[in-house]
This record gives structure tokens, C-alpha cells and sequence, in this order.
């Protein structure tokens, strides 16, 4: 059991806030990803969970007690750091027991934690080995080996995989993955890489400049982005975002894209507005790379589109293509034997089930 | 691009290679002749204090000696036997030793402990205190005279040991601080942080993890210290006299007391014996300094 609550939590550096009256409600077994660019307060927010960090404001609950002025040994935490920080001048083997002989744990129990994980981890040939001898994938198992043998009720994780490349990180991601499938702790986990978010989380938080924008599960964040940060930031390549205006037209409710005549009209019946806008409201228009497609029958929603390629980049599996689009670049996710060539435009379909609409002023969704 | 000519291809490069040859026959001449500029002091030391006074009278100074003898190295190491008015370096050596072994140590430890909190537990006015430590490398030795001198007598150790160690601790405090707060601040602050939450306090931290890291940096310290302390002779002849005075003021008191003839030999034999434990420690720890070097770091 280990639950996680922060409310309205503040930290100020100085003069300059970093983390906003951040809430966060956290329960037994969820991966949590703290997702958001450099500098948004991620990696505090976790310092202030692990009690490196003093609080300003507000509180932290683990498992409903307030452990705002808990020593980070009290708090049944253990954390993974992104420069593996083992110890350099001792074995292997006493940088994974160094915690348990702290907490005065008896000399079978340490052996016996020590074996169990060791081999669960696959490093129990690399004992008596001092950290330097290691590669930086044998070193990120010594430092899950060292969270691991204190079986705390929560692990954190700051941006454990960011020094390994890129084959390695892949490995890595997959066996945190099944890590927290059999272990079933609760586990925050903080990163800028978006595909590792993806991949890793039950919800993501995204946040940026001290808030969190948008939390939910990975599927919400992807297909309903709460905010064009929020839009922009996830996903590879990026989502094609277009300036324009709401028109009512009548009955049918229009995107009319900037400085376009008014023939050019794409229709928005289909969208679930969360507000309707008034006629003539600035709104932005977006819509991921891979809803530009060949024609497809099933889809009941859809937007027959010619495009000419000016980019086409392959990127093995499939081709990215950038397109000019009513004054506007943008760039369309196609398979690869589709037959493209530079300048000549194609029917492709815009799949308008899986827009996202946000108002121009307030970058929210509506 | 012009097409060169195979032949003065051919010619280009035999020039530059006698040029390469010219060049570094030069830079050994340079080098060598460095060399002997400043080995030659040392020479005529050595030469000088295995000579007797006979041969120095007579010969040149860069001559060899005729026959090697160490009569000249026992005088100045332990006198002539006489009762009085005998100045020799034994008892003054062992001072020095005495003075120096623990003022390296505690300002090492302390400028290490210094160093540690200033980088790891940092606090409000943390770099103030450390610009005042720096500023505390600037004090020239002679603007603390007095005052020292003032301390060490209200103290009552003045004319001891014991003083002259508190002395140069304090003095060198400054340094070391600043040699283990340059060197630990390029040491991940997670470290620290994955040994807090491991459980460790504010010394276990520093005795387990940083500590036993701190190699190359504890023998860049013990190397200025021990140079600086060994070879200081503004405040062993001002906080010291007569017995309880370090090496280089008995080294100064023998050369400039000896009665009617000047002995060269055992001046230099002297002299030579007082350098000798700081010509030591460079030579043995200059090695384990390039040892700790390579040792291997935190990130691959």
C-alpha cells in the first residue's frame, strides 16, 4: 500500500516560483510520468517528494501521513538519479547494500535481498566490481539494484534512462516496464522524453512553468490535448497547429484558415465542442501528421484534400511529407509505398474525427 | 586547385622534414640548456657539501670532489660534540617534523570538511563565506604577525610547537578550503543526494562517499601545505626561538653563527638535509597524484 497526495504545493528559488500550487493525487500501484521540458519544475517537484527539497507551501501525504519534514530515509522512498550517482569507491556490492547497513538490517536479511535482486537485475557477476568498471547499462542496474533491495513503497525515478543511448534506453524503458508489472509499486517517474512517457505511464502530468497542464492517462493526453502546449509537446513529429477563424455559416459550424478566401471552409460538424464558440472567433486548428491518409471508406468523417510534397523524409517504416496546406506547412505521416514525389500533389484525406480545436486567445481546448 | 608537380612535391616534402629535424634539435637544445640552468645550483650543493674545506679553498666551485666524504653532512646532522655554542640540525629537524605533520593534517581535514559543506549543504551566505575564505588567501604572512603573535601570547603558547601548528592551520585554512570546495563542487550533487536517501548523515557522507574520493585533491593540499609549512621561516623566527624553533631557523641561526671560518661544506650539507623531506614528499606523492588522476571517475 502507498498512496501519494500533494496539495497546493510551492517552492520558490529566490525570487522566481517554481512550482505553482501544484496538486497531485496519486494511488497504489499507478506509474505516475511528471512529463515537460527543461526547467518546468519536474524534477523538483520530485526532490520535494523524496524531502531533498524543502516545501514553501502546502503539503505532501505518503500514504495519508504529512511527511513534509520527514528525513527522505523516513519516507519508505527510494530514488533512481539520472547520473547513476553510485558510490565510486565502493564494490558493487556495497553501493546496493550501503542503505540496508544504515537501517541496521541483519546480516542474512542483506545477503538475502542482495542474492534475490542481484540476479533479478542480472548483476550478480558484477559484485565485486568497482563502478568505474561498469558500462553505463551495467551501472543503471546497480542503481535500480540499490533503489530495489530497500523495497520502499514508492520509487523515483529523475531522467534515469537520458545518459544511455539510444539502443540501450529502449532496453531499459522495457525492463522498468516489467518491473513495475511485477513488482506493482507505486512509481513517479520524471522525464522530457515524450516516448518514454508514452510508453512507461498509467497517467502522465505534463507541466510546464510550474503547473501541471494536463494529467491523464496517455491515450487522453494524445488524442485530447487540453491546451496547445499540451498538443505540441507530445507527439513525433509534431502536430500540425493552423490559425484561423470559427464561422457559423448557417447551420454548419466552419474552420476558415487565415488569410484564405471564404470559399475555403472545412467543415466541423463532427467535432464535440466543450464550449461553442461565437462566430468569428480566433481559433487554432489542429491535427496530428498521421490523420492525413489515403481515402479510406470506413472513416465516416473526412476531408478529400490535394497536397503537393515540398519535404519527404524517409524514416525507414514510413515517410514523413511536408506539405503546403491553405498557406501553411505542415506535415502528414504516410506509408511508405505510397508514391510521392516533390511538387506533385496527391488525394490524400484529412481525418476530421481526431481534430483538436483551441481558441486562439486562451491556447485551451474548446 | 593547381596540380602540383610530382618533382617538387617530392622536394616540399624532403624540406619539410629536414625542417622538422632542425626544430627538434632546437627545442632539446632549449630544454637542455634550461635543464642545466637549473640544475647547476644543485650541483655545486651536492658537489660542495662532499668536499673539504681544503678542497674548496683550493679547487673551483663545479670541480669534483677528490674523494667522497660525509664528515660535512654529520656535522651539520648532529655538530661537532662540542659543549656549547654547538648549532646542528637534528633536534630542530624533528621540530619541524612535529610541526608539520600535524598542521598538514588539520588543515587538510578541516579545509576537506570546509570544502564539503560549502558544496553539499549549501545555506544561506555560503558564498560569501567562501569569498571571505578566498579573500583570506590574500593576506600577506606579515599583516598577521601582530595579531598572531597578540592570540599566541594570550594564549600561552607562544615559543612552542603547539603555537606555530595553530599558526600555520589557520593560515593555510584559506587554501585548503578552496582546494576541496574547487574540487567537490564538479562532484554530482545526486550523489549526496542517493547517500541521504540511503540513510547517511552529514559525516557518514563524508568519511564513506566523498572522502575516499578525494585522493587527487588531499595530495594537491598535502603537497602545498607541507612545502609551504617546511620551507616557512617568517613565522617560525617570529612565534619561536631557541629550542622550540622549526628547521629553517636553526638552518639560518648555524650558517650565520659559525664562529671564524665560514664552512661552505656543512652550510650546504645543511641546507641540502632541509630540503630533502619536501623533495620527498613530491617525488612519492607526485606519483599517487597521477595514480588518482586516472583512477577513473563518477560518469564513464
Amino acid at each position: 500500500m502507498a498512496t501519494l497526495k500533494v496539495s497546493d504545493l510551492t517552492k520558490n528559488f529566490g525570487s522566481t516560483q517554481v512550482l505553482k500550487q501544484i496538486n497531485l493525487d496519486v494511488s497504489d500501484g499507478e506509474f505516475i510520468v511528471l512529463l515537460g521540458p527543461s526547467g518546468c519544475g519536474k524534477s523538483t517537484l520530485l526532490n520535494m517528494i523524496a524531502g531533498l527539497e524543502s516545501v514553501d507551501e502546502g503539503e505532501i501525504l505518503i500514504d495519508d501521513f504529512v511527511v513534509n519534514r520527514v528525513e527522505p530515509k523516513d519516507r519508505n522512498i527510494a530514488m533512481v538519479f539520472q547520473s547513476y550517482a553510485l558510490y565510486p569507491a565502493m564494490t558493487v556490492r556495497d553501493n546496493v547494500i550501503f542503505g540496508l547497513k544504515q537501517r541496521k538490517v541483519s546480516k542474512e536479511q542483506i545477503e538475502k535481498s542482495l542474492k534475490h535482486f542481484s540476479k533479478m537485475l542480472q548483476i550478480d557477476h558484477l559484485l565485486e566490481r568497482k563502478p568505474a568498471q561498469l558500462s553505463g547499462g551495467q551501472r543503471q542496474r546497480v542503481a535500480m539494484g540499490r533503489a530495489l533491495v530497500r523495497e520502499p513503497h514508492i520509487f523515483l525515478f529523475d531522467e534515469p534512462l537520458s545518459n544511455l543511448d539510444a539502443k540501450l534506453r529502449i532496453e531499459m524503458r522495457h525492463e522498468i516496464n516489467k518491473l513495475h508489472e511485477k513488482l506493482g509499486t507505486t512509481m513517479i517517474y520524471v522525464t522530457h522524453d515524450q516516448v518514454e512517457a508514452m510508453s512507461l505511464a498509467t497517467r502522465i502530468a505534463v507541466m510546464n512553468e510550474g503547473i501541471i497542464q494536463q494529467i491523464g492517462t496517455p491515450q487522453e493526453i494524445y488524442d485530447k490535448p487540453n491546451s496547445v502546449f499540451v498538443a505540441d509537446f507530445i507527439g513525433s513529429p509534431a502536430i500540425n497547429l493552423i490559425n484561423g477563424t470559427f464561422s457559423k455559416n448557417g447551420a454548419e459550424p466552419c474552420f476558415i484558415p487565415e488569410q484564405q478566401k471564404d470559399d475555403v471552409k472545412i467543415s466541423l460538424s463532427d467535432y464535440s465542442f466543450d464550449s461553442e464558440p461565437k462566430d468569428g472567433q480566433q481559433i487554432i486548428f489542429g491535427f496530428r501528421p498521421e490523420h492525413i491518409n489515403l481515402p479510406d471508406v470506413s472513416l465516416k468523417s473526412q476531408l478529400p484534400v490535394q497536397l503537393k510534397p515540398a519535404l519527404i523524409e524517409l524514416t525507414g517504416y514510413e515517410k514523413e511529407v511536408t506539405f503546403e496546406f491553405y498557406g501553411n506547412e505542415v506535415t502528414g505521416r504516410l506509408p511508405r509505398h505510397i508514391e510521392t514525389e516533390l511538387g506533385k500533389p496527391i488525394s490524400l484525406n484529412l481525418d476530421l474525427s481526431e481534430i483538436s480545436i483551441f481558441d486562439r486567445e486562451s491556447t485551451m481546448r474548446i | 586547385m593547381q596540380v602540383a608537380d610530382p618533382k617538387q612535391l617530392v622536394a616540399l616534402e624532403r624540406s619539410a622534414a629536414r625542417k622538422r629535424t632542425f626544430y627538434r634539435w632546437l627545442l632539446f637544445l632549449i630544454l637542455g640548456l634550461f635543464g642545466i640552468y637549473y640544475l647547476a645550483p644543485l650541483y655545486v650543493m651536492i658537489v660542495t657539501s662532499l668536499k673539504s674545506m681544503e678542497e674548496i679553498r683550493q679547487g673551483n666551485l663545479m670541480t669534483l670532489p677528490g674523494d667522497i666524504r660525509f664528515d660535512a653532512w654529520k656535522t651539520a646532522w648532529s655538530g661537532r660534540g662540542y659543549a656549547a655554542g654547538d648549532v646542528f640540525l637534528r633536534p630542530f629537524f624533528w621540530n619541524s617534523i612535529k610541526m608539520v605533520v600535524p598542521a598538514v593534517a588539520i588543515s587538510t581535514f578541516f579545509g576537506a570538511l570546509n570544502g564539503y559543506a560549502l558544496t553539499k549543504w549549501r545555506f544561506k551566505g555560503d558564498n560569501l563565506l567562501f569569498l571571505l575564505f578566498l579573500f583570506g588567501c590574500f593576506i600577506p604572512y606579515q599583516a598577521i604577525l601582530l595579531p598572531m603573535a597578540r592570540t599566541l601570547g594570550i594564549m600561552g603558547i607562544s615559543n612552542s610547537i603547539v603555537g606555530l601548528v595553530l599558526v600555520h592551520t589557520v593560515y593555510g585554512l584559506s587554501f585548503t578550503t578552496m582546494f576541496f570546495r574547487n574540487y567537490y563542487i564538479s562532484i554530482p550533487d545526486e550523489m549526496i543526494k542517493a547517500a541521504r536517501i540511503d540513510g547517511a548523515g552529514f559525516f557518514k557522507i563524508f568519511f564513506k562517499v566523498l572522502l575516499p574520493i578525494s585522493s587527487p585533491i588531499i595530495v594537491v593540499t598535502v603537497i602545498w601545505q607541507f612545502t609551504g609549512i617546511w620551507n616557512d621561516f617568517l613565522f617560525g623566527s617570529s612565534f619561536s626561538f631557541g629550542e622550540a624553533a622549526p628547521i629553517q631557523v636553526a638552518l639560518n641561526n648555524m650558517v650565520l653563527t659559525s664562529t671564524s671560518v665560514k664552512e661552505y661544506n656543512v652550510d650546504m650539507a645543511a641546507a641540502f638535509i632541509a630540503g630533502i623531506p619536501t623533495l620527498l614528499v613530491y617525488v612519492l606523492a607526485g606519483k599517487y597524484f597521477i595514480r588518482g588522476l586516472t583512477a577513473g571517475s563518477v560518469k564513464g
